[in-house]
C-alpha cells in the first residue's frame, strides 16, 4: 500500500531497504547464468550448426507459398516479433509471436508451454497451414535438392537419405494436418517415416543452435545496479524510474512472478487476461502440457539426443486446476520493443497490462490468480511503465545473426 | 523511511507478536506424532528461485537410529500467495543411512513457503511441515 502525497521526493541510492537491494541486485543482467547445455540437442553448440540454422531461419523456401520465413513474424530489427497481436505467416495464427532472444534459458516454450525444447518448437510452425504452411517431407526434400544446404546438413548430420525416391518419399506427407498429408504419411514403411522424422528434428536443432546465440544485452537498469553496487551515485535512471523500479520489487509485486535476470520464472499463470475479442478464452497451460506430454519430439522422445533423457522439468512437471489459463510468464527485456502484449497481443500499451494488476478482475476462465487490487495509483502506474521501459538495449549477439546471411 | 513502514510498526507494537517459525536447513524436525525425525540437504546451495534440483532427506525414529525403508512424499506451498509448488517432485532413490533422494525440486518465488513432508514407513505415516524462507 502506498499513499502518494506522502511520499517526499524520489529515492536516491541511500535509501534503498537491504531486502529491495536483494531484489534489484537479483534482476540484474550480471546475474545471468551460463547459457544452460541442451542435452536433446547434439548440436546445440556446434558453430557449424548455427550457421546452417541461420541461413534456413530466413530462408523462405521452407513455406508453401515460398514466402514465408522465419524471420517473417520474428523480424530481427523488432527484437524477433513481429508488432502485431497475432503473428501473420500464410494466414493468421492462433496467438502474439513470442521473441525468441534469451528463450534458450527457458524450459518451455510458446505460451502454452507445449514445447520443452528451442528445437522442437522450431519445427512446429514449419507444418502449421497458418503460418508456414509446409510438411516434413517437402522439407527433407528441399534438403536434399539445394546442393549447398545438402552439404551443409551432411557435414554436420551425416549422409541424408535419399529423399528423392518416390517410390519410399511421397511429395508431401506428415502425421499432422490435412487428411491427405496423413494418407500419404501412413503409406510409408515406419522405419522411413522415422528417416524423415529425423531429418526433420535435426532441421530444428539447427534453428535452435542458431537461435542460442540470440541473448538480451545490457540495459540502463544494469548500469544503474553496476554503479549503485560500487557505491556511485548513479544517473543511468531517472528519479522517476528509480520510483519505478521500487514499485516493481515492492507495492506491484511484479517479482513474484516477473524474477531473475530475465523478468521471468518461465511458470504459467493466470492473470485474468481476457479473451480476445470473438475468440473463447484461452485455455493456455492445461492444454499445452497434455501436447507436450504426447509430443513425439519431446525430451524423453527417440529424436532426443540425450541417452540419459535428463528431462527433469518434463518428469517433474506438475499439473492442476490453477493451470487452466494459465500463460507463460513472459521475459519483460526489450518490453518497449515488443508490444502488443499478451498471449494474444489483448494489450496494444504496457499502460493496459499494468492497469489490469491493478484492477484485478475476475477471471473469464480457471481462477485469477491476482486476487487483490494493487491500488496503484495514476501517478505510480506511469512510474512503474518508466521503469518498464528502461529495459529495452541491443541484443547482446555478433551483428551477423542479426540479418539474413549473405 | 517509508510512511507505510512506520505506521506498520506502530501497528506491530500495539499488536500481538506473532512467532514466526525458525528456519535452518540444518536443524531437524520432529513429525506431528512424534514418529520421526526429518532433516534436509539440498544440492543447490544456496537455495534460489528458478533452477530444478535435488534434496536428500535424512529420516530418523523417535530415539534417532536412521530409518531405510520410508516412503516419503512432499507438498509445499506459499501460504501468503496460495499456491504450490511449480513441479510434482517425488522421492526417486532410497541412499541408505537414512537418506533419501528427492528430485524434481524447484521454487519460482521468492518468500515463504512451506513443505508438507510426509514419512511412510510400512504404513506408519506421520506429517510435519517444514518453514522455508527463499530470498
Amino acid at each position: 500500500m502506498s499513499i502518494a502525497w506522502w511520499e517526499f521526493g524520489p529515492r536516491t541510492p541511500d535509501s534503498w531497504t537491504e531486502a529491495e537491494l536483494i531484489e534489484i541486485r537479483s534482476l540484474s543482467l550480471q546475474r545471468l547464468p551460463e547459457l544452460p547445455a541442451d542435452p536433446s540437442n547434439g548440436v546445440a553448440d556446434d558453430p557449424r550448426a548455427a550457421s546452417l540454422g541461420h541461413k534456413l531461419f530466413f530462408d523462405a523456401r521452407l513455406s508453401a507459398n515460398g514466402a514465408v520465413s522465419c524471420a517473417t513474424c520474428h523480424k530481427p530489427e523488432q527484437r524477433f516479433t513481429d508488432g502485431l497481436a497475432k503473428g501473420r505467416g500464410i494466414a493468421l495464427s492462433q496467438r502474439n509471436t513470442r521473441s525468441i532472444v534469451g528463450t534458450a534459458y527457458s524450459p518451455w516454450q510458446y505460451w502454452d508451454g507445449r514445447k520443452d525444447s528451442q528445437w522442437s518448437q522450431a519445427l512446429s510452425p514449419l507444418e502449421d497451414p497458418a503460418e508456414h504452411g509446409s510438411n516434413r517431407l517437402e522439407l527433407a526434400r528441399l534438403l536434399a535438392t539445394d546442393v549447398s544446404l545438402k552439404t551443409e546438413y551432411e557435414a554436420i548430420f551425416g549422409p541424408l537419405p535419399n529423399f528423392t525416391d518416390t517410390m519410399r518419399f511421397p511429395d508431401s506427407a506428415s502425421p499432422i494436418g490435412s487428411e491427405e498429408l496423413g494418407t500419404a504419411w501412413e503409406s510409408m514403411i515406419d522405419s522411413d517415416r522415422g528417416v524423415v522424422n529425423t531429418a526433420f528434428a535435426n532441421l530444428g536443432k539447427a534453428i535452435a543452435a542458431y537461435e542460442r546465440m540470440l541473448q538480451p544485452g545490457p540495459t540502463r537498469f544494469d548500469n544503474y545496479v553496476a554503479e549503485i553496487e560500487q557505491g556511485l551515485d548513479s544517473s543511468s535512471l531517472s528519479d522517476e524510474e528509480i520510483i519505478g523500479l521500487q514499485l516493481f520489487v515492492s507495492d506491484a509485486r511484479c517479482t513474484e512472478c516477473h524474477n531473475g535476470p530475465l523478468f521471468t520464472n518461465n511458470e504459467f499463470h493466470n492473470t485474468g487476461v481476457l479473451s480476445f475479442p470473438g475468440d473463447h478464452p484461452d485455455r493456455g497451460r492445461i492444454d499445452g502440457l497434455k501436447k507436450l506430454l504426447a509430443d513425439p519430439f519431446n525430451c524423453k522422445g527417440q529424436y532426443s539426443n540425450d541417452p540419459l533423457h535428463q528431462c527433469d522439468e518434463l518428469t517433474y512437471v506438475r499439473t492442476g486446476i490453477e493451470l487452466i489459463g494459465a500463460t507463460q510468464t513472459p521475459s519483460l527485456r526489450n518490453l518497449g520493443g515488443t508490444a502488443p502484449y499478451s498471449h494474444k497481443g489483448q494489450h496494444a500499451t504496457l499502460a493496459e497490462v499494468i492497469d489490469l494488476y491493478n484492477r484485478a478482475p475476475l477471471a473469464m476462465i480457471g481462477h485469477n490468480e491476482v486476487e487483490e487490487k494493487l491500488g496503484l495509483s495514476r501517478r505510480e502506474r506511469k512510474q512503474l511503465e518508466a521503469f518498464l521501459i528502461t529495459l529495452d538495449a541491443p541484443i547482446a549477439a555478433d551483428p551477423k545473426w542479426l540479418k539474413a546471411p549473405e | 523511511m517509508r510512511s507505510s513502514t512506520f505506521i506498520l510498526s506502530l501497528l506491530l507494537i500495539t499488536a500481538s507478536a506473532i512467532t514466526p517459525a525458525e528456519e535452518n536447513d540444518s536443524e531437524r524436525w520432529q513429525t506431528r506424532s512424534g514418529y520421526y525425525w526429518v532433516s534436509f540437504t539440498s544440492d543447490l546451495e544456496p537455495l534460489e528461485i528458478n533452477r530444478i534440483h535435488r534434496w536428500v532427506f535424512h529420516i530418523e525414529d523417535e530415539s534417532g537410529a536412521v530409518i531405510d525403508n520410508a516412503e516419503i512424499s512432499l507438498l509445499g506451498g506459499m501460504p501468503e500467495h496460495n499456491h504450490g509448488l511449480p513441479t510434482i517432485p517425488h522421492m526417486t532413490e532410497s541412499l541408505g543411512n537414512g537418506d533419501y533422494s528427492v528430485e524434481g525440486m524447484r521454487f519460482h518465488m521468492n518468500g515463504y513457503w512451506e513443505l508438507t513432508v510426509t514419512v511412510d514407513v510400512s504404513g506408519r505415516r506421520d506429517t510435519v511441515v517444514i518453514p522455508l524462507t527463499i530470498s
